[in-house]
């Protein structure tokens, strides 16, 4: 029996019909075409599938859609401005922050909020801010080194 | 033997999204199938995933996420009461906590991922009691208790009496854990927490500590110690506890405390860990988690 | 044009689990509980009637309906053991590991497929298990495979220069043991695939995981009975593959799914059926002596290595040759008079063996590194000082090293010079004496990797097959193919940055193509991508860049001398006025005939195109038959602090200097070896499978296969030579895997330097915290 649920995902409103058991993941990626969203573990244990609820990361494979009902959501394609590359983006791309870029859609939602809620963080704190992300292509050196970058850019005002 | 299956998938559902708690004991009283209450599904789905649980489709859920009576961090005079489904990062970020019982927001500030902790609950770690519920050792110092709710009853269960076994509960098909409940520290009782995982970070962990101490005149007035994944249920190491209360507190004292720890757990082996080095961290941890508090 | 990095960063990626096809079918495996089993039979009737399901395919059918997979190696040689069984897509009869494959469902949706497949029931006989390579070698060990008359897959020899020499001149001889656990990549995405067979033309195309994907119909093809001729694959957007998705195996039964429904099937494996039938590898065991001199001059080695090579592989060969590089790299950097060194494989059962970033060429530095340390604790010498000892000199190349490989160019002592410098070695000794004081302990590990790179074999599917075409369009963009499909490695850039670099255009202009089997090739494996493909597109963009110049020539009526070509633009360099972008050269050489159109004398040569096909080999491998070209070369200085009563072990300070020959973009290459580093790092301390006795695979996901989180991995400083090699188009030499293997032996050998007041010997990985607290209370006895 399908539930109907409202979300809003990336500023758009949306009232959906999902089945209890689907995962907000699923209803991001197959309802919503929501690809940016990857699939990993779908156990919580890589940080793939990491969405923004209510501003804050968790990983969309352990939501249960119906638990989402009324939650603000943001994924990447929520970054983009008329599709300028956010500011977090431009970092990451000229800091080679991601190489197979599979699990850089989590990271980059994982980062946003992180510099959102703090000033200008150290490498200790950001390294600490993006344990629940796993990378296996960069060896994490320059995904710090494009979440420091981009903290500069947010200081200067370049940000949304 | 079951098939070996990647990813198991989630039985149908029927979803119940009570809107306080009497609703939600009133259809735990009349759901008449298998009922989980869910609330961060942080470990429900996993072990469905991997096989370790499964159900049938038609499974109910009762899902308390974000229920408003159970979400509060309360300081009630002496006592500090946490709503059952309060998120592990509220739990991180609470002034109340922070000034009150740092000891529990360091030790859930290490747990998992940030990511799960922003859906895990406190509630969820207790009533999935795995004896290596990271929540459980700072909460057994503190000497917490659980309130437990059904339709027709409440209760307060001191903790230490809460646990039964490895994944088993007091809780019976229609309770409910509502709040875990523990008084603040006071200025001359100090405690200490360490995890020990086999990595850095976003690991289970092999062995927890956490110690609770109070000094009077350079003698341990009282002691209270308690370690995660070195048997059957998180424990309080009685023994020790009782060992040191009345002796000096200096570092030969708290050395032959710790040894007594070490005689007192009883884990096991798994894929994580040998018990042997498990005792033997047990032994170490107490005493560097003592003498922090003590110096 | 967007490149691939603004697309990907803006969510645009198009990984195989983002494809969907109208009237799309999903197939989900059914894999066994058991590690070692007889099948007995099948029933999917309860599968078959869940509503939903369009098909069940069991052994029954693969046996029927496809051909044994294609051998992809034959490494057989008088004196060697080499044996290849014949296996299916499918358990066929027999199963013999937990998870092997041994049915597939086939739904409307994943969901469906996924619950039918639980209820597809199978009848097995247990079987007795064996999980460990020493007990399978044992007289009456359980037996996998019932032709073979052991359980030894795979027994290779190697003599190189005079071993008995060598150990006759030694003034001293150590005995060295040296074992690694069994690890593999384990890239966040795992594999997937889309098969679509179309009945009318007989024909099938496969998208997907694939990192290979010429090598891939070849096998698809042969497996299905197939024309080659008759199938396609593209490779989608991959999530990283590390040599993990090099084997076609999974896929053939997808594409037999779809021959059978008519549709298009499509299958994405998730993590937890990755880890249980991933390629596995690592896990070996090497025993020997080195003998050598009082003054350090290393002389020479004897030694075995065994491999767990869990069952005989679904890559048929391509597991086992391996071993061959494994022995061979036992050279390494240095000056030898003889080595006798035998590679054994072992089949068990656990899951196959395949290539994992190193393959082979990982584990002879490994092993050659830690006995180098030992060999410097019996003289009383630094580590660094008996590699000095010993290195190939700079005036030495190109060298003949005594495993045969010819290698290229390097400057060994410079490279580590560096390293030493860069990590400040000396601070750090004396930092660590004045900690032993207080009871702590830090240690400083030092080694060097030769990372052999350019792979091609003999008697095996890798030989060195390469193409590349570089087309001008009519719009004056430039389309660039090869074999070198793009795994986040940064293959699309680099050919985009040597055919703009060549044909002076501007990178934005330079479209590289996704990677099909359209192109003959082997694709980016063993860090081949910068010396076969990399060098097929120079010579192709090369070979177009004279055409360009003749034509341009003729355009602008000057001398070719006095063309020049920058940002688009080629002018000649008398008159700045006489200039052609490159969209007017392209219209006017295309578009003809008549007097704005190419001469006669050009026409009439059948070769006016902008377009040039091409091909490249090892000049090197053609006149020696060497299996490597190019020889990337590392110097990799860690320190870390053990807590010698927990055996936790932290990275204080990693320093990496690398010799790459000729860098195409530093970026890309720090990025690898950043990436490659953590991995070692990862094996040296953490990660492994671990199998029960009965066979279960513990480590089935990343809760218990730990890979290094941010805050496990440690700041990185790299530092830089480059020597361009001599045979390779543009000096590049290949690299990616020299970073993964010098890591894991420096890890160690810091380790083993920061528990020298405990006497342990660090021969063992990963070196886990438990383990380490053993060793310690083991020595304090």
């Amino acid at each position: 029996m399908k539930a109907p649920i409202q979300l809003t995902v990336n500023q758009k409103e949306y009232a959906l019909e999902v089945e209890p058991s689907a995962m907000l993941l699923e209803v991001l990626r197959d309802q919503l075409k929501l690809k940016s969203v990857h699939r990993g573990c779908l156990e919580g244990e890589c940080g793939v599938c990491t969405v923004l609820l209510n501003s804050e990361p968790v990983n969309s494979c352990l939501i249960l859609a119906v638990q989402a009902d009324g939650a603000k959501i943001i994924t990447l394609e929520g970054l983009l401005k008329h599709g300028e590359l956010h500011p977090l983006m431009k970092s990451f791309v000229e800091n080679l922050g991601f190489q197979c870029g599979y699990c850089t859609s989590g990271f980059l939602m994982t980062a946003y909020s992180l510099l959102n809620n703090s000033k200008k963080p150290t490498e200790e704190e950001i390294r600490k801010g993006i344990e629940g992300n796993l990378c296996r292509c960069t060896g994490y050196v320059n995904i710090v080194k494009s979440i420091q970058a981009a903290a500069e850019e947010k200081d200067s005002g370049n940000w949304w | 033997m079951k098939n070996f299956i990647g990813s198991r998938v989630l039985p149908d559902l029927v979803y119940h999204h009570p809107r306080d708690m009497r609703e939600a004991l009133g259809l735990l009283n009349e759901i008449a199938g298998e009922c989980k209450i869910i609330s961060g599904c942080t470990d429900l789905i996993p072990a469905i995933r991997r096989g370790a649980w499964s159900f049938d489709d038609g499974l109910n859920v009762v899902d308390i996420k974000g229920m408003k009576e159970l979400t509060s961090i309360k300081k009630d005079g002496d006592t500090i009461c946490i709503g059952a489904a309060t998120r592990l990062s509220e739990i991180v970020h609470s002034p109340v906590i922070r000034e009150h019982t740092p000891v529990l927001a360091d030790a859930v500030n290490e747990m998992a991922s940030l990511q799960v902790r922003n859906s895990a609950t406190i509630g969820g770690n207790i009533c999935t009691a795995s004896p290596a519920a990271d929540t459980a050792p700072p909460l057994l110092v503190l000497d917490a208790q659980a309130k437990v709710k059904s339709f027709d009853k409440e209760e307060l269960v001191p903790l230490n009496q809460f646990f039964v076994g490895p994944g088993e509960t007091v809780l019976g098909s229609k309770d409910i854990l509502t709040e875990i409940q523990f008084p603040i520290l006071r200025p001359d009782e100090k405690t200490y927490r360490i995890k020990l995982g086999r990595r850095n970070a976003f690991t289970l962990s092999v062995i927890s500590v956490a110690t609770w101490v109070k000094v009077k005149d350079g003698v341990f007035d009282s002691v209270r110690i308690a370690l995660g994944a070195v048997a059957p249920i998180p424990m309080r190491a009685k023994n020790a506890e009782e060992y040191l209360t009345g002796k000096e507190a200096t570092a030969q004292v708290i050395d032959k405390g710790a040894k007594v720890v070490e005689g007192e757990v009883k884990p096991i082996s798994d894929v994580r860990a040998n018990a042997e080095y498990r005792k033997d961290m047990a032994y170490i941890l107490t005493k560097r988690a003592l003498m922090a508090c003590v110096n | 044009m967007e490149n691939r990095e603004t697309r990907i960063i803006s969510g645009k990626g198009q990984y195989i689990d983002d494809l969907e096809f109208h009237d799309m079918a999903y197939l989900a495996f059914v894999g066994s509980p058991h590690a070692h089993a007889k099948i007995l039979g099948y029933d999917v009737r309860k599968a078959l009637e869940t509503p939903g399901v369009l098909t069940v395919i069991t052994g029954k059918e693969i046996v029927e309906l496809t051909n044994p997979l294609p051998v992809q190696a034959d490494l057989s040689a008088p004196g060697w053991t080499w044996r290849l069984a014949k296996v299916y897509a499918l358990a066929v009869d027999k199963v013999r590991w937990y998870g092997e494959p041994v049915a597939a469902v086939i739904a409307e949706d994943e969901h469906t497929a996924i619950k039918a497949a639980e209820l597809v029931e199978i009848q097995y006989e247990p079987l007795p298990v064996v999980t460990d390579m020493t007990e399978a070698m044992k007289p009456g060990a359980p037996l996998l495979y019932d032709d073979w008359e052991d359980n030894k897959q795979v027994h290779l020899k190697f003599d190189f220069g005079d071993v008995d020499a060598a150990f006759k001149e030694a003034d001293h001889v150590l005995k060295v043991s040296y074992r690694e656990g069994r690890v593999s990549a384990f890239p966040l995405e795992a594999r997937g695939f889309i098969a679509s067979y179309d009945k009318n033309m007989e024909s099938l195309t496969m998208w997907g995981t694939f990192q290979t994907p010429f090598m891939a119909r070849h096998n698809i093809a042969e497996t299905l009975g197939l024309p080659e001729v008759k199938v396609k694959v593209i490779a989608v957007d991959i999530g990283g593959a590390f040599g993990n998705k090099i084997h076609t195996w999974k896929e053939n039964v997808v594409a037999l799914g779809s021959k059978l429904i008519g549709r298009p099937v499509k299958w994405v494996e998730l993590q937890r059926e990755w880890f249980a039938t991933g390629p596995h590898q690592r896990d070996v065991v090497w025993d020997g002596e080195i003998a050598f001199k009082n003054d350090g001059t290393l002389l020479g080695v004897k030694a075995t290595v065994i491999h767990d090579l869990g069952v005989e592989s679904t890559n048929k060969g391509i597991a086992a040759t391996s071993i061959f590089p494994a022995c061979s790299a036992v050279a390494n950097a240095y000056h030898w008079k003889g080595m006798h060194i035998e590679g054994l494989g072992i089949v068990t059962n656990k899951s196959f063996y395949c290539a994992y970033r190193g393959y082979g060429k990982d584990k002879g530095v490994k092993f050659i590194e830690h006995v180098l340390d030992q060999v410097a604790k019996e003289l009383h010498m630094t580590p660094e000082a008996v590699r000095f000892k010993n290195f190939i000199q700079p005036d030495e190349f190109p060298y003949k090293q005594i495993n045969n490989y010819t290698y290229d160019s390097g400057d060994y002592p410079a490279t580590m010079n560096k390293a030493l410098e860069m990590a400040d070695v000396d601070s750090w000794r004396e930092k660590q004496k004045e900690l032993r004081e207080q009871e702590k302990y830090i240690g400083i590990g030092v080694a060097f990797t030769i990372e052999p790179a350019g792979v091609a074999i003999r008697n095996c599917q890798m030989g060195g097959i390469t193409e590349a075409r570089v087309k001008i369009a009519y719009d004056g963009t430039v389309e660039v193919h090869s074999d070198r499909t793009e795994i986040g490695q940064g293959a699309d850039r680099s050919h985009a940055i040597i055919v703009s670099d060549i044909l002076g255009c501007n990178i934005e202009d330079v479209m590289v193509a996704p990677v099909t089997s359209d192109w003959i090739g082997q694709g980016p494996l063993s860090s081949r991508g910068a010396v076969y493909p990399a060098s097929a597109v120079a010579k192709a963009a090369k070979m177009l860049r004279e055409k360009v110049l003749t034509y341009s020539s003729v355009f602008l009526e000057d001398e070719r001398e006095n063309i020049e070509i920058h940002d688009g633009m080629i002018y000649s360099i008398n008159d700045r006025q006489k200039r052609l972008t490159y969209k007017e050269l392209a219209q006017r050489a295309y578009f003809f005939p008549g007097p704005r159109g190419l001469p006669k004398e050009i026409l009439k040569k059948h070769d006016h195109l902008l377009d040039v096909t091409t091909t490249w080999y090892s000049d090197v491998t053609a006149e020696t038959g060497a299996s490597y070209t190019t020889f990337c070369s590392s110097a990799d200085i860690a320190v870390v602090e053990v807590d010698t009563e927990t055996g936790i072990t932290q990275v204080l300070k990693y320093v990496h200097v690398h010799d790459a020959g000729k860098i195409t973009d530093k970026q890309i290459v720090d990025g690898q070896i950043h990436g490659g580093i953590v991995q070692g790092i990862g094996e040296a301390l953490s990660e492994e499978l671990v199998y029960s006795e009965n066979g279960k695979l513990l480590s089935t996901s990343h809760a218990d296969y730990l890979m290094p989180t941010a805050v496990d991995a440690p700041d990185i400083l790299v530092g830089h030579l480059e020597t361009p090699s001599p045979f390779t188009e543009l000096g590049t030499k290949g690299m990616g895997e020299a970073p993964i293997i010098g890591s894991k032996a420096v890890i160690l050998s810091a380790l083993e330097d920061a528990l020298s007041p405990f006497n342990v010997r660090v021969n063992e990985s990963p070196a886990t915290r438990e383990k380490v607290r053993k060793w310690v209370l083991g020595a304090k006895k």
